[in-house]
């Protein structure tokens, strides 16, 4: 790792970590605020709930969820961080070595005498501080609002905690998947599409999987992996899904950095 | 008109893109219907769901076991599909000549820079109603099985329209956004956010009834599909505000480009 680099992407990414940050909590704050108002029919709620249409409940990973509970409401707005968080890491992950390409930055970033891994090394830790910087937030900021707006009501604290550790090992796989995809193609004009398609595409496939009967095709998507609703429920992660994630991990990242130490730089005209 | 038919050409391949996404959803959605249609023990069930939750996420007075119904549903995620698809087109016909470092050469061309916002603004609009008529061509295909009567194809037309001015919105937003942000690459981000954050709103707002305010907030409230389905028109206020969002944004772009500095 090259230090100077580090701390060069760490600076290039910081506003965008900060902004990131803000709008999750904020996202938590305003969900997690309407939490009372939503629970005082607890009664009438659970009775309906059970009868929902299972398609339904499927589709918005509701099937065994209280929304009456702290950790049932919890992991229903969960939902909508971990698409933000997924949008965001996979942002990082697209953007992080062809950005130096679509900028014309690259040749001289490699006429420097530092190794193509210890670029990629630097350049991924600078992500995944301001990943790590991102969940932190997220951790702290649930763990406060849930206490503020639990009332009198009691919840599982490990169920919680498992919940949230859970979200960066979610972030790493659209990271590294993003990163690999970004060197896999020719070139990548605009992050944004990219990065809008491999999140809210495993978010789709999670929620239409479950109806269309098809449940070996969505064991790809993190959405599954991580379902809060499983988590909540069993106080545990569902581990051969989490497995599946760190495979797809590690193997991005080995894939990205033979391809890396490989590719093509195409120079400005 | 060069720069017209050049930008188009260009998008072919992100519309082609876009419309296989809209019919394969349709697709999905219509295999969904077919559990519903006709099953009046699904319509007992959907009469006893929390209201809280229909609002939530737009299935209030929608009767799922009929064609019409189970459209007003799919609005909702055509909507969607349609205002990403728009705000991405929006913010990146202008930026990306900066991006990809073009922009000086187009901008020494003998025109003016107002009407490389005209021809470009055209082209996304085109670019728009295609795909508004690839949603309302495979809409129609996949409904003909079940032999909707005339009042679902008014319905249809209506809420196509409905789309068509939501897509205006975030063409427009997008448009401006492209020629205001100093930097080429905050325009698709901030789109990005615009939409997600006022997408979020319009969930939120049907949560409770004290934060209906917030509908005003986010034109994924301006037209809801349950009101176009029972009134069968559009409410005066919210096409107020959409044609002020729309004209606004356009006057902004105009004027912000005409006479920015260009991010080299």
């Amino acid at each position: 790792m090259k230090k100077n680099i580090y701390k060069h992407e760490f600076k290039m990414n910081l506003r965008s970590v900060i902004i990131w940050s803000i709008a999750v909590a904020v996202l938590l704050f305003v969900y997690i605020s309407l939490f009372s108002s939503i629970a005082v029919d607890t009664e009438l709620l659970n009775e309906m709930l059970a009868e929902f249409p299972e398609e339904l409940l499927l589709a918005f990973g509701m099937e065994n969820m209280d929304l009456a509970s702290v950790l049932g409401y919890f992991s229903f707005l969960f939902l909508f961080v971990q698409i933000c968080l997924a949008i965001q890491a996979s942002y990082y992950g697209f953007s992080l070595v062809s950005i130096e390409e679509r900028e014309l930055t690259a040749d001289f970033l490699l006429a420097k005498p530092v190794g193509r891994t210890q670029i990629l090394t630097s350049k991924l830790l600078a992500a995944l501080s301001g990943l790590l910087i991102t969940n932190i937030v997220v951790w702290v900021s649930s763990f406060i609002l849930v206490e503020i707006f639990k009332g009198d009501r009691t919840y599982d604290t490990q169920a919680l905690i498992l919940l949230l550790l859970g979200l960066f090992v979610f972030q790493l796989f659209f990271l590294s998947v993003g990163l690999v995809i970004s060197l896999l193609v020719k070139r990548v004009r605009n992050v944004t599409p990219y990065a809008m398609a491999l999140a809210f595409g495993m978010y789709v496939l999670s929620a239409f999987g479950d109806m269309l009967g098809e449940s070996k095709f969505e064991n790809i998507t993190p959405f599954k992996h991580f379902d809060p609703g499983y988590i909540v429920q069993n106080a545990a992660y569902n581990l051969p899904l989490v497995s599946i994630s760190l495979v797809v991990i590690v193997i991005s990242l080995v894939g990205s950095y033979l391809l890396y130490a490989r590719r093509n730089i195409p120079a400005p005209v | 008109m060069n720069i017209f038919i050049r930008e188009l050409k260009a998008n072919l391949r992100s519309l082609i893109i876009w419309g296989v996404i809209v019919i394969l959803f349709v697709v999905i959605g219509i295999s969904k219907f077919s559990a519903y249609e006709g099953n009046p023990e699904m319509l007992a069930i959907l009469d006893q769901m929390p209201p809280a939750m229909l609002d939530a996420f737009n299935m209030n007075a929608f009767n799922l076991t009929t064609v019409s119904g189970f459209f007003g549903v799919m609005f909702t995620y055509f909507a969607l599909i349609a205002s990403i698809s728009a705000a991405m087109w929006g913010s990146d016909i202008i930026s990306k000549e900066e991006r990809d470092k073009t922009v000086e050469f187009s901008l020494t061309l003998p025109i003016t820079r107002s009407r490389v916002v005209t021809a470009k603004t055209l082209a996304v609009l085109v670019n728009c109603i295609g795909l508004l008529l690839i949603t309302w061509g495979a809409s129609l295909a996949s409904v003909a099985q079940y032999q909707p009567d005339s009042e679902f194809y008014a319905f249809l037309r209506l809420s196509m329209l409905a789309l068509f001015i939501m897509q205006l919105i975030f063409l427009a937003i997008g448009i401006f956004l492209g020629c205001a942000m100093k930097q080429y690459r905050r325009a698709s981000s901030v789109a990005v956010a615009l939409l997600l954050g006022t997408y979020f709103l319009s969930i939120i707002s049907g949560l409770h009834e004290n934060l209906e305010f917030l509908k005003y907030l986010s034109p994924f409230k301006y037209f809801d599909a349950g009101v176009l389905l029972r009134e069968s028109k559009f409410d005066a206020t919210f096409l107020l505000i959409s044609a002020g969002i729309i004209v606004l944004s356009m006057v902004g772009a105009y004027l912000t480009y005409s006479r920015r500095d260009l991010y080299i």
